[in-house]
């Protein structure tokens, strides 16, 4: 299951009214959008958005009812277990090895400001700052030790730009911890802190 | 060796407006209360002076700091007596000590001495804080310019020593004011100070110390370099930051090397043969 759907469950799950609802469907054989919200004192559009997002999750099955020639519909349970199962492995994000070799360094007048460890030999946190004028806003990055070690070793702005591989390796940083140090260039590549410098250039 | 300077002329005059802004607060508080009084603000002003080098002398080490304190408790001492307000038992310790032979006598053998003193010290660059020769050193070797200023603190080499190499090396750069240092149980942060900005670094008005510029050498070895912003526009030239870093930190384990062969004497003799401006 990927994370959008098992939050669609999540969501639906957390609603207060939530186990009521699946209680009259376990119960009854069908039911209507207007009988649930007549049994549950909801209101009916409350009733028929909850029925509907389980049916849109296979949860339930509908079935049209012509009654006094206005159609509307009965819903029924089609599966008495719900699971959520997520793999997280499936959002770890493997270094690649363009990632890994990007040559980089820190950007000239990248504008932000880096507080340094009491031990001064990392760092601890990023501010940066983003937008102009009055939407100008601070955003202060806190960094993992190994982050901080791994920034504190980047090259300075106009410095011979070095690949991630080679910092971490100044920063006597673990190759099984890539995936951290990358999110952070990636993050910094971003807002403009660090450059990458293509080895022509380079 | 090149005397092309890298940084700036010195414009600064903090260093004496401290002493010469006395002047008028002398002046007003004799106007307003009656001289005796404005000499006794005097003495208070240069008493806080002499606490001052004190205090300095307490941090540094710098023997030729006492002169300082020494001079300033004198001139205390001289103030009050002719503010006319010491008394002993008996009345007046000098009733009119303008009129005062023994008075003038006093103050004058003290002011030659000290005057002489103080003149010699000033000249020899013993009471001379040598941020500036520092960063000149640090400079000279650079020539590519090119900007690429950072806070960050450059990671620039390592060095082997054990602690009581390092305090003893800490010792003499405070005693000679080539930096003021800061211990922590990993650390020690050598902070340079300029001439005239030592008021601020020590009285706590520049900021935390860690903004400025300092090396700092851990318990590991390992040597990192700060340049403050303030420090690095005092170059004419934006030099290659980069470099800048390395080659401060390069003067300072150079220096420690030459220290810790017994040629101590040689650092000064580098620092002197820069010929900076013994009031810069």
């Amino acid at each position: 299951m990927d994370f959008q759907t098992a939050a669609k469950y999540a969501s639906l799950l957390s609603k207060d009214y939530a186990e009521d609802i699946f209680q009259l469907l376990v119960n009854y054989q069908a039911i209507s959008a207007s009988e649930v919200a007549t049994r549950l004192d909801l209101h009916i559009k409350t009733a028929q958005d909850f029925l509907e997002s389980l049916e849109q999750l296979n949860i339930l099955s509908k079935e049209e009812v012509l009654e006094k020639k206005r159609p509307y519909y009965r819903y029924i349970l089609k599966q008495t277990r719900i699971v959520i199962d997520i793999d997280l492995m499936q959002v770890k994000r493997e270094p690649s090895q363009n990632s890994m070799s990007a040559h980089i360094r820190e950007k000239e007048n990248a504008g932000a400001r880096f507080s340094v460890a009491r031990s001064d030999d990392y760092i601890t946190s990023v501010t940066i700052w983003t937008g102009i004028g009055r939407e100008r806003e601070e955003r202060k990055i806190k960094l993992t030790t190994l982050q901080g070690k791994f920034l504190y070793h980047l090259p300075f702005p106009k410095a011979e730009p070095l690949t991630v591989d080679e910092i971490m390796r100044k920063a006597a940083i673990d190759e099984s911890l890539a995936p951290e140090i990358v999110d952070l260039v990636q993050l910094l590549e971003k807002y403009n802190v660090i450059e990458s410098i293509s080895e022509a250039a380079g | 060796m090149s005397l092309v300077r890298k940084l700036k002329p010195d414009r600064n005059i903090t260093g004496a407006l401290v002493p010469l802004s006395m002047l008028p607060i002398f002046g007003l508080t004799s106007l307003i209360f009656g001289i005796p009084i404005g000499l006794l603000t005097l003495a208070v002003m240069v008493a806080l002076i002499g606490l001052f080098y004190l205090y300095v002398f307490i941090r540094t080490w710098n023997v030729f700091l006492l002169v300082l304190s020494a001079d300033c408790a004198f001139f205390v001492f001289m103030l009050v007596i002719a503010s006319g307000k010491l008394k002993d038992t008996e009345g007046n310790f000098m009733a009119n000590p303008f009129d005062s032979t023994e008075f003038a006598l006093a103050y004058f053998t003290g002011l030659v001495f000290f005057g002489f003193v103080i003149i010699f010290l000033t000249l020899t660059r013993r009471l001379k804080w040598r941020g500036r020769e520092i960063f000149e050193l640090a400079a000279e070797p650079v020539e590519e310019t090119g900007n690429g200023y950072t806070s960050r603190p450059r990671p620039v080499g390592k060095v082997n020593y054990s602690p009581q190499q390092m305090r003893a090396y800490t010792r003499f750069c405070s005693s000679h004011l080539i930096a003021l240092p800061y211990s922590t149980s990993k650390n020690i942060t050598l902070v340079l100070v300029k001439n005239s900005e030592e008021f601020g670094r020590l009285l706590g008005l520049s900021g935390d110390y860690r903004d400025a510029t300092w090396v700092n050498f851990d318990v590991d070895g390992e040597v990192s370099v700060h340049i403050a912003q303030k420090d690095y526009l005092d170059y004419r030239q934006p030099l290659a930051f980069d470099q800048l870093c390395t080659s401060l930190g390069q003067v300072f384990i150079d220096f420690f090397d030459l220290y810790d062969k017994g040629e101590g004497v040689r650092v000064i003799d580098r620092l002197d043969d820069l010929k900076i401006s013994v009031l810069s």
